[in-house]
């Protein structure tokens, strides 16, 4: 479904993440992880358009999507949650949420997916009215994260949505992800928290210095003795 | 000073209030959605004006006729300024503020010469239209007919684009990009289309107002220069970037207008308004209706 190919990006002549190659196929949970500063966003960011690759290719459903604008790449059906949400603050969460569906306008096609981010996380529906910005760190990132399903994707991109979040809602928030999947749809994770996302990933990579460190399911991964000892604390 | 010509000064100038407000709201809705300050907005206002102007001298169109023309031919103005020099302006990698301000300052010098090469400074005003010098007396006050009538459609057009923002999906996008236009590519919304309708809207409601200032103020290439200095007031005073910010400056700035012409010798008339400026930027320097 998605393919990233050598892939080499870089801010100011700075090389964030070269050669990075990817494959995420229909259905999967696919985690990426690595410690801080190793590229994960920014390979996030090359899939999504909101950064240009350098080098390489990004192909989506057998399109080339590297280089297309990004509000293009949200309308092929890759919904991107950055690291920061960047949800609109001042604005209630039901506009936030029908915002996610500008693509779609008529009433009937947003009754589904609002329906859907109701199921996964109730607390939204009773904060409808609510500024965006009055809402706590977990329940943001279940608006950014419901904001991103209003755009229908086949595709949802999320980075860190572990980061700030009290430990209660990480659970929650993982649920939730696999609840995504269940549906059809298909999820690329960025995460430093690799136990909880090797738990629900069906593959994964690691990244380091910019560079695939490894790769295979997620057992493998788990499995691994350098990972259980660098990376898992095991 | 009797309470009659008080209530009548005032009258007259809640209408002027009202128009100030039209005048200067598309200058707060481009300053809020982008943070840039439209430099040219009274020379929007004079295109209008001559717009306005033309359409009668040669088509015998009445300027309430035309107002909804020329509010349609601004809006395309105001979206092809932003295509065509706004949207490489705030791109510039270095003073990026600066750059800004000269590319809408240069803009107004420019049409301001192209009107006096084209119009000629002479002074044209609209001799006969259903309004001009027409006045309505109520309750004993004689209010002028162009005013009144541009005090509605300026509360039409307010109400309208309260409409707008709030209850359409547009608008929602509109009030997003406010927020923050790095954001709405998340959701599919392309933010120089925004932008670019955001810059038209705002034309398009100064071309309204051009179009009924047109009624009975005399039409010469600088007349945008001393409405558009009432506008910046205008706008500082709602709060710079609130919509309705700029509906309440207006009224205030109308209103501080007429209350001074009461007092001060007629040209003096102005002093008032930059007088209640200046408190305003010492005390809330955000203005009243202002986030920042």
């Amino acid at each position: 479904m998605l393919s990233v190919r050598d892939v080499t990006t870089a801010y100011q002549g700075l090389v964030a993440i070269s050669n990075v190659s990817i494959d995420v196929e229909k259905g999967e949970i696919v985690c990426v992880a690595g410690a801080n500063g190793a590229g994960k966003s920014t390979l996030l960011k090359s899939i999504a358009g909101a950064e240009r690759p350098r080098a390489g290719s990004v192909t989506f459903d057998g399109h080339r999507i590297d280089g297309m604008a990004q509000h293009l790449i949200t309308a092929k059906g890759i919904a991107y949650v950055p690291e920061n949400r960047r949800l609109f603050p001042r604005l209630s969460v039901r506009d936030n949420l029908r915002l996610g569906s500008y693509l779609y306008r008529s009433e009937a096609n947003r009754e589904e997916p609002l329906d859907f981010v109701f199921k996964l996380f109730p607390r939204l529906s009773e904060r409808l009215e609510q500024r965006a910005e009055t809402l706590s760190g977990g329940e943001q990132q279940m608006l950014a994260i419901g904001r991103a399903l209003m755009t229908r994707p086949r595709l949802l991109m999320l980075d860190e949505p572990s980061q700030g979040i009290m430990p209660k809602l990480v659970d929650e928030i993982f649920q939730a992800v696999k609840k995504i999947r269940d549906v059809g749809m298909t999820v690329l994770i960025v995460e430093q928290r690799m136990a909880e996302c090797l738990e629900i990933a069906d593959r994964a990579y690691i990244l380091q210095t910019g560079r695939v460190l490894m790769q295979g399911t997620a057992a493998e991964i788990s499995g691994n003795k350098d990972v259980r000892k660098a990376y898992l604390g095991l | 000073m009797t309470a009659e010509t008080i209530i009548q000064s005032l009258a007259s100038g809640l209408l002027m209030g009202l128009l100030y407000g039209l005048i200067a709201v598309g200058l707060a809705l481009i300053f809020g959605l982008m943070d840039v300050v439209n430099f040219a907005h009274g020379e929007f206002l004079m295109i209008a004006m001559y717009a306005t102007f033309f359409l009668f001298a040669y088509f015998a169109l009445d300027p309430l006729l035309s107002a909804p023309i020329v509010a349609a031919g601004l809006f395309v103005f105001g979206a092809v300024v932003y295509l065509l020099i706004v949207r490489f302006a705030v791109r510039a990698k270095a003073n990026t503020g600066m750059v800004q301000i000269f590319s809408t300052f240069g803009l107004a010098v420019l049409m301001r010469g192209v009107a006096q090469y084209f119009f000629t400074p002479d002074y044209r005003s609209i001799p006969h239209s259903y309004l001009g010098g027409k006045t309505i007396s109520i309750a004993g006050i004689y209010l002028p007919q162009p005013q009144l009538v541009g005090a509605l459609i300026a509360i039409a057009a307010f109400a309208g684009l309260y409409f707008f923002i709030h209850r359409t999906d547009f608008g929602r996008a509109l009030e997003a990009t406010r927020e923050d236009a790095g954001a709405v590519a998340l959701v599919g919304i392309d933010k120089n289309k925004v932008f670019a309708l955001g810059w038209g809207l705002g034309a398009a409601l100064v071309g309204l107002a051009g179009a009924v200032m047109a009624i009975f103020f005399y039409v010469f290439p600088d007349v945008g220069a001393s409405f558009a200095t009432i506008a910046y007031v205008t706008v500082a005073l709602g709060g710079f970037g609130s919509v309705f910010g700029a509906f309440a400056g207006g009224i205030v700035v109308g209103l501080v207008e007429a209350m001074t012409t009461l007092i001060l010798p007629p040209s003096l008339k102005t002093v008032g308004i930059y007088g209640v400026y200046l408190l305003v930027v010492f005390v809330r320097p955000r203005g009243l209706f202002g986030s920042i």
